[in-house]
């Protein structure tokens, strides 16, 4: 999948056809998954109807991730007298996830390196590989900080085609192979791109920055820095107290990625179920061992270590930051705890104390 | 799908690192109460021979219906054909392990993690320091260390439990005592009985032992394992003693559902104790909060 954002590589789509192209994903795919709207969220999902997806939205209530690693997943089926495990068919349907916003597709990237990286999960590598990611572009609302954190656009993310918005029509670029093959096969749908759609393109694009209101940004220059020296801030213990320890940031988070791993035996006990489900490091018994102890002692531990694993614990793991700044954990927060305001309380204690 | 569209969707073959290897129980063997040793043979004959690992590298043990657990190998690399674990019975998954029978099957994954630095230890001094439980993954050090042994310049043990009921390996550590290749120090938190006065070499915590070590610190390498709580406390009084930060390296335990660095619960400071461990110089537990 190609990383790079190459101007000479694009097309233009029509709004007009718009429809028409994605009935073509869903003739080629098995499914198609795009944002429909649910009650008062948007949500992605399984499309039925084309004409049900939403265009114009913020964010998803959960980011794209469910529809790749699982919250609920089987790893295998083994014989309980035996331990043989089962042969696994090819499982995974080829599907296409349309309207995927730059934050989320860099959230995908992570985890591709996170699952990809050193011992690959071949299950991971399946599904993965079975999904095309059609991104689309955006604009920030009050939560959104991506502009901080680097992923306010599609640039250094894996994806097949990312569409603009430029007005009446979209910009597509194409980001990989399987992208260029899709707009091939849609022949008659695309257009070549004009001097004018191109300036368009180049407008659409810088007006982005200026959308967000830069006071309420976070400051994350020597962001892990600041983590590590107050590491023993108050500011942790008073903001964990409106915590309830519900685990909503990270189910909505599109990095995070730990689990936990139960065997299930089925009710004749012959055969047992390997079960992967999504956990939460804010969950009291996260890291709890066997004997009792926890090696994260309270909620103040397990609240800052979510920080320093975005902050801390990514940049050493996989270069950058765990955070893609979609807003998701503190805009879905029912304690109205926002990770922006975190930081700022954190960089002003500093400021009291050290003067740094 | 259209056909030059499919061609496209291929698939590369990775090694999957979630499936095990069938193993069997062919020795049991009670060492305290509720800790017992197992010995496991491998089904496959070929994967017994091939099955390598370093001292203080782990194990992901499938118990059939109840699931997987971390657990360090405290038998030594140096004597292939088996492998051998011990097993505290302390949670759900460890009381079921405790039911089956010489002949059951069992599964593991692995070996994971870094193990103790065994090479980088050549030419050097070993100073063992083991606490409780923590003997096990020491255990595997001690025998690959005899079996090496010119090697390693002088070898000394140290083992702290809180009473003799509790002393694994009671008759290896008295066949050590006995050898003038290695040097042996026993500790029991606190003498309860004409037992306990007859086998300790001192009564008190593990810490005290470590002034009574006549080795050159600068020539010296030290493996820790014990109860988290111990940790701090070894590592202030070897620093006391002149041994270097960096020559110590302390075996952790943290919870893990993987084994390899996807289930993220292993997380300590920016480091994961299964990958990155479960082995670390006492230079990173200053350096990563939390760890100790």
């Amino acid at each position: 999948m190609s990383t790079l954002f190459k101007l000479e590589k694009a097309k233009i789509l029509s709004k007009s056809r718009i429809f028409d192209f994605l009935n073509l994903l869903k003739e080629n795919f098995d499914s198609l998954i795009a944002p429909v709207r649910k009650g008062k969220y948007t949500v992605f999902s399984e499309i039925e109807n084309v004409e049900d997806i939403v265009f114009e939205y913020t964010r998803t209530l959960l980011p794209p991730k469910k529809f790749i690693l699982k919250y609920r997943r089987e790893r295998f089926t083994y014989d309980a007298q035996t331990l043989e495990i089962e042969k696994q068919e090819n499982l995974s349907k080829k599907q296409v996830i349309f309207g995927v916003h730059p934050c989320d597709l860099h959230g995908l990237t992570i985890l591709d390196q996170i699952h990809l990286g050193e011992f690959p999960d071949p299950r991971y590598l399946e599904v993965r590989r079975n999904t095309v990611l059609i991104g689309l572009s955006c604009e920030p609302d009050e939560w959104c900080y991506c502009i901080s954190t680097g992923t306010a656009f599609p640039d250094g993310a894996n994806w097949d085609l990312f569409l603009t918005d430029i007005g009446d029509k979209y910009f597509v670029s194409i980001g990989s192979d399987k992208g260029d093959e899709l707009v091939h096969l849609s022949d008659g749908l695309f257009e070549e791109v004009t001097e004018e759609d191109l300036n368009k393109f180049k407008e659409e694009t810088a007006k982005k920055k200026h959308l967000f209101d830069y006071e309420r940004l976070p400051d994350l220059e020597r962001i892990s820095q600041v983590i590590e020296l107050e590491y023993e801030s108050e500011v942790w213990k008073k903001e964990a107290e409106r915590c309830l320890s519900c685990g909503t940031c990270t189910n909505t988070c599109p990095t995070c990625f730990c689990y936990t791993s139960v065997d299930i035996p089925s009710l004749d006990g012959k055969k047992v179920q390997r079960v992967e489900f999504i956990t939460s490091c804010q969950y009291p018994y996260y890291s709890r061992v066997a004997g009792g102890h926890e090696f994260l002692e309270d909620r103040t531990a397990r609240f800052r270590h979510r920080y320093y694993h975005k902050f801390v614990g990514y940049p050493y793991q996989i270069g950058k930051f765990g955070c893609v700044g979609c807003g998701r954990c503190s805009a879905f927060c029912p304690a109205n705890i926002s990770m922006v305001k975190t930081l700022k309380k954190l960089r002003e204690g500093k400021k009291e104390k050290t003067n740094v | 799908m259209n056909k030059q569209l499919e061609k496209l969707f291929r698939l590369p073959t990775v090694e999957d690192p979630y499936q095990y290897k069938k193993v069997r129980i062919v020795d049991i063997e009670d060492l305290a109460p509720d800790h017992r040793m197992f010995t496991l043979k491998f089904t496959d004959e070929r994967v017994s021979q091939n099955f390598d690992f370093v001292p203080g590298q782990f194990i992901m043990l499938t118990i059939p219906k109840a699931g997987e657990i971390p657990l360090s190998i405290c038998s030594s690399p140096t004597r292939k054909g088996t492998i051998q674990i011990t097993v505290r019975r302390t949670g759900r998954k460890t009381k079921y392990l405790y039911t089956l029978k010489e002949g059951d099957l069992l599964a593991v994954r692995g070996p994971y993690g870094n193990g103790f630095p065994m090479d980088l230890m050549k030419g050097n001094n070993v100073l063992i320091i083991a606490g409780g439980l923590g003997l096990a993954p020491l255990r595997s050090v001690i025998w690959y260390v005899l079996d090496k042994r010119e090697d390693y310049k002088e070898v000394y043990l140290l083992y702290g439990t809180r009473n003799y009921r509790l002393v694994l390996y009671k008759e290896e550590l008295e066949r050590l005592r006995k050898r003038s290749d290695i040097k042996t120090l026993f500790a029991l938190d606190r003498f309860e009985s004409e037992e306990d006065r007859a086998w300790a070499d001192y009564e008190g915590y593990l810490p005290g032992l470590i002034s009574k070590v006549d080795l050159d610190p600068e020539k010296t390498y030290v493996t820790v394992c014990g109860p988290p709580i111990a940790y701090k406390f070894i590592g202030a009084e070897l620093i006391k003693n002149g041994y270097h930060e960096s020559k110590i390296f302390v075996s952790l335990e943290r919870k893990m559902e993987c084994g390899i660095g996807k289930c993220g619960h292993c997380q300590v400071g920016y480091k994961l104790t299964c990958v990155d461990g479960p082995v670390f110089p006492l230079w990173d537990t200053k350096n990563l909060p939390n760890m100790i």
